[in-house]
């Protein structure tokens, strides 16, 4: 039995339902003729319907358990033999319920490598890595590899850093081995700051062994006796479930002075981050490991040359030191055959927002977005229409409907003004205002900036001005304009990534929803309902049915009217809230505001 | 190396900054936050200029880009102009009143009526060095605080610093002349701190403050500190050689 006890289904209480098991099945009667075994797994993905446990061998898929379902498990399960009926998951499309997890639209479509393991293993159980090929690439590149090959490998892989630049991983280990120096370092970079983000969260919490195996493995291509881990410290679960993996390999010998006998010697040890955003970027995460300031620094020279501590190191992301012993093991060739032209493998994404299934998911890349929210994302609640995905963190851009058959992989994703990042996906409804996503994001970069270089901190702090007027009521036809000049300075002139991509928001938002730029500015009205100041909400006459629920539900006492004629919203007590609107039946309560009303 | 700039041939030696090698072959690049001393800031970015490399052109900052092959390099085309007045106009609206400002209305002004509420008053445009003598005094009594909108420069929990030695190094460099320096009947005041000023043996004229006589005492224990000022260092100098010659007939 796999119960899921990843972030998501922790909160959701699976950490109840997994002692509730093991005492189950303490105390079973001698009707459980099995031998069941309880394992506590990471994330599966389907967040949405957690807690999640799974039945092996028959791969019986349960959704949403509680505590109280386990006695029903046990007794129908394991001890009769059939599925409960009632915690399997229902295909939305059908409405049948599916035994195996595999059957659904949400797994179907998913391919897992750098997840492989995630779901399947106890992550606090090295035994379990190891079953399941674990620790198998290392050896192999130890034992009949040179350093030079396994190099050649990733390279022929054509895999690609899965942190956001998607730099060829091949490429910057080639640099690192060759660049003068005795000393060298491997870091990843587990900082993951972008809100609603959680890939390489999951795959720390629920498979540290595969980042440990393919850091060794890097350590060993380019020559580097010691690495770091950079967790932010917010990742408690994360921390926790690395620094015990890297006691067992170390206990193992698959970390410390010559590895599995070989002449390959590796160490590591883990870096708490402070939790700022800034510190994802590379430059400034090396620079907070030596302990400074998490401040960016310019990189025209190469951290494979002068990296952390001036010696020449590898930075790669947790999501690409997972994929390292799968290509190792499985090979090249097999990894290259996956994928688009120039982007190989697959990609991990948190999908959510907007979205039925929210969770995390692996992909194919080239596979559309179209597929990824509708198909394995299960389309959007509420019957609402679809209005944009944001793909690639904060400093993402926004790809509207209409481009759904594009495909996700690092050229399509940038041609589109947006880009892969580390694999955060946002879906959006009509509920969503564009402008006020754009200024969302931007109060974030504007925050979370080092504010080290003028065009960054100066440039986000007064596109956020604009911003907020326009989202005030306050905006300027020529605000348009002004925006896409500072854009440009933060492009061209910012010192790091953080600073370059910031206007990804902005610009996309004005290049696909202009008219609703110019709503808030000429018309003063938001068609979403979500700038307070542009909203003004109003009941229908024609299709109020007088039932007297918005009343009832209206927090201001703003809503007054007789049961049976139409009710009527007082605007100097109305918070704006939305609330009558969401809970009337008819649809009659309308967005006005600005110069519609 | 040959390097390209504006058209005009340059040499330069391999890794050497290309702000370096503009300003020794008399090519003007604007910088703020630039010092011979403190090189290395890049937090202006005034100093931005498009390198064409391999048929591509890329932004860079030519304070810190170094010279790594054949390269050409436009320091003033449209782009980079265009750039530098955003950013010029986004230094006058958050430190209008920094000294810097001068020389940059000089050059780019008028600038149109500014868009945002201009921080009136503000001197500082944050630009690093004052904190980068600090530190390499060895004194690191100021340090930059928060991050993003909210950073600024301050001693630790915005307190008169224990460290500071009163040198004055921090005021010196600031090109907006943002640090408040004053020194009133022997007495300097800086960074809410108030230092006893030494006066020079020669002239009596105030050259440096106590707490700057004893770290230079305790960085180098052996070593005397003279309390002479440049003016009267000099004298005593030619003095030397006068009275070392008087009577060799030279």
């Amino acid at each position: 039995m796999l119960v899921c006890c990843g972030t998501g289904c922790l909160a959701n209480g699976s950490h109840g339902v997994y002692r509730e098991f093991e005492k189950m099945l303490k105390y079973a009667d001698h009707s459980v003729k099995v031998k069941a075994v309880t394992k506590a797994t990471g994330c599966n993905g389907l967040c949405e319907m957690g807690p999640i446990v799974k039945i092996l061998p028959d791969d019986i898929f349960y959704c949403r358990v509680k505590a109280s379902d386990v006695e029903d498990i046990v007794r129908e399960t394991l001890a009769g033999g059939r599925p409960v009926e009632r915690l399997l998951y229902t295909d939305p499309a059908t409405g049948k319920r599916v035994k195996s997890h595999r059957e659904t639209d949400f797994y179907k479509n998913q391919q897992k490598i750098a997840l492989r393991n995630i779901g399947e293993i106890d992550p606090a159980n090295i035994d379990d890595y190891i079953q399941r090929g674990g620790y198998r690439a290392l050896a192999k590149a130890l034992d009949k590899m040179s350093a030079g090959e396994v190099i050649d490998e990733i390279e022929k892989s054509g895999i690609r850093g899965r942190g956001g630049a998607g730099f060829p991983t091949g490429r910057k280990w080639r640099h690192c081995a060759g660049a003068n120096g005795a000393t060298k370092y491997i870091v990843c970079n587990g900082d993951e700051g972008d809100p609603g983000a959680f890939m390489d969260r999951s795959i720390m919490e629920g498979d540290p062994h595969s980042i440990i195996e393919g850091m060794a493995i890097g350590a060993y291509a380019v020559g580097a006796r010691k690495g770091y881990i950079y967790i932010r410290d917010e990742y408690s679960l994360a921390l926790k479930s690395m620094s015990r993996a890297i006691e067992q390999a170390k206990e193992r010998g698959y970390l410390g002075d010559s590895i599995m006998g070989s002449s390959h010697s590796f160490d590591m040890d883990i870096v708490r981050g402070g939790g700022a955003f800034v510190c994802g970027e590379s430059s400034a995460l090396i620079a907070s490991i030596e302990g400074r300031i998490g401040e960016p620094r310019a990189k025209y020279i190469h951290a494979t040359q002068r990296g952390l501590w001036d010696k020449p190191t590898v930075l790669n992301n947790v999501e690409t030191w997972a994929n390292v012993p799968v290509i190792i093991d499985r090979g090249s060739g097999w990894f290259n055959s996956i994928g688009t032209g120039k982007s190989k493998g697959t990609k991990v994404f948190s999908l959510v927002g907007k979205v039925q299934n929210t969770g995390l998911i692996e992909v194919p890349m080239g596979i559309s977005l179209g597929k990824i929210i509708f198909d394995i994302g299960g389309g959007i609640p509420g019957g609402k229409a679809f209005k944009a995905v944001q793909t690639g963190g904060p400093s993402g851009g926004c790809i509207p409907g209409s481009m759904m058959d594009l495909e996700v992989d690092f050229e399509s994703l940038g041609s589109a003004g947006s880009m892969m990042g580390s694999g955060g996906m946002i879906v959006m409804d009509e509920d969503t205002c564009m402008v006020e996503v754009a200024r969302y994001y931007t109060k974030f970069l504007a925050e979370e900036s080092c504010g080290k270089c003028l065009p960054c901190r100066e440039g986000l702090r007064r596109m956020l001005d604009i911003l907020n007027d326009i989202c005030e009521g306050r905006g300027h036809k020529e605000d348009m304009d002004t925006l896409l000049e500072i854009c440009e300075a933060l492009r061209e002139a910012s010192l790091c990534a953080l600073g370059k991509t910031a206007p990804n928001p902005v610009e996309t938002t004005l290049r696909y929803f202009r008219e609703e730029y110019l709503e808030h500015i000429q018309d003063k009205r938001c068609r979403a309902g979500v700038c307070p100041d542009l909203t003004e909400y109003y009941i229908d006459e024609s299709l109020c049915r007088g039932c007297g629920l918005c009343a009832k539900n209206c927090p201001a006492g703003a809503i007054t009217g007789q049961p049976g004629s139409a009710y009527i919203i007082n605007h100097d007590l109305c918070t704006k809230c939305g609330r009558c609107r969401r809970v009337c039946k008819f649809g009659a309560v309308g967005i006005g505001g600005g110069a519609v009303v | 190396m040959r390097v390209i700039i504006d058209g005009r041939e340059c040499l330069a030696r391999r890794g050497e900054y290309l702000l370096d090698v503009a300003k020794r072959n008399g090519i003007f690049i604007p910088t703020l936050c630039h010092s011979d001393a403190l090189p290395g800031q890049s937090s202006c970015r005034m100093c931005i200029v498009e390198v064409v490399e391999g048929g591509r052109s890329k932004t860079v900052a030519s304070c810190v880009y170094p010279v790594l092959g054949d390269i050409e390099v436009k320091t003033n085309s449209d782009k980079i102009r265009r750039i530098r007045r955003t950013l010029v106009k986004l230094i006058h609206a958050s430190s209008p009143a920094g000294k810097h400002m001068e020389d940059l209305l000089e050059r780019y002004g008028p600038l149109p009526e500014n868009r945002f509420e201009v921080a009136e008053g503000e001197k500082c445009m944050l630009c690093g060095l004052c904190v980068s003598a600090c530190e390499a005094l060895g004194t690191g009594a100021i340090s930059t605080i928060n991050r993003g909108t909210a950073k600024e420069v301050a001693p630790p929990f915005k307190e008169p610093p224990e460290a500071c030695i009163g040198c004055g190094a921090c005021a010196h460099v600031c090109p907006g002349d943002a640090i408040e320096m004053k020194e009133q009947g022997g007495i300097r005041t800086i960074w809410d701190r108030n230092f006893e000023m030494l006066e020079c043996t020669g002239c009596g004229e105030y050259i440096m403050t106590r707490q700057q006589q004893e770290y230079i005492k305790a960085k180098d224990p052996e070593g005397t500190v003279e309390l002479l000022c440049e003016k009267c260092k000099r004298k005593k100098t030619v003095d030397g050689f006068r009275d070392a010659f008087k009577n060799t007939g030279f």
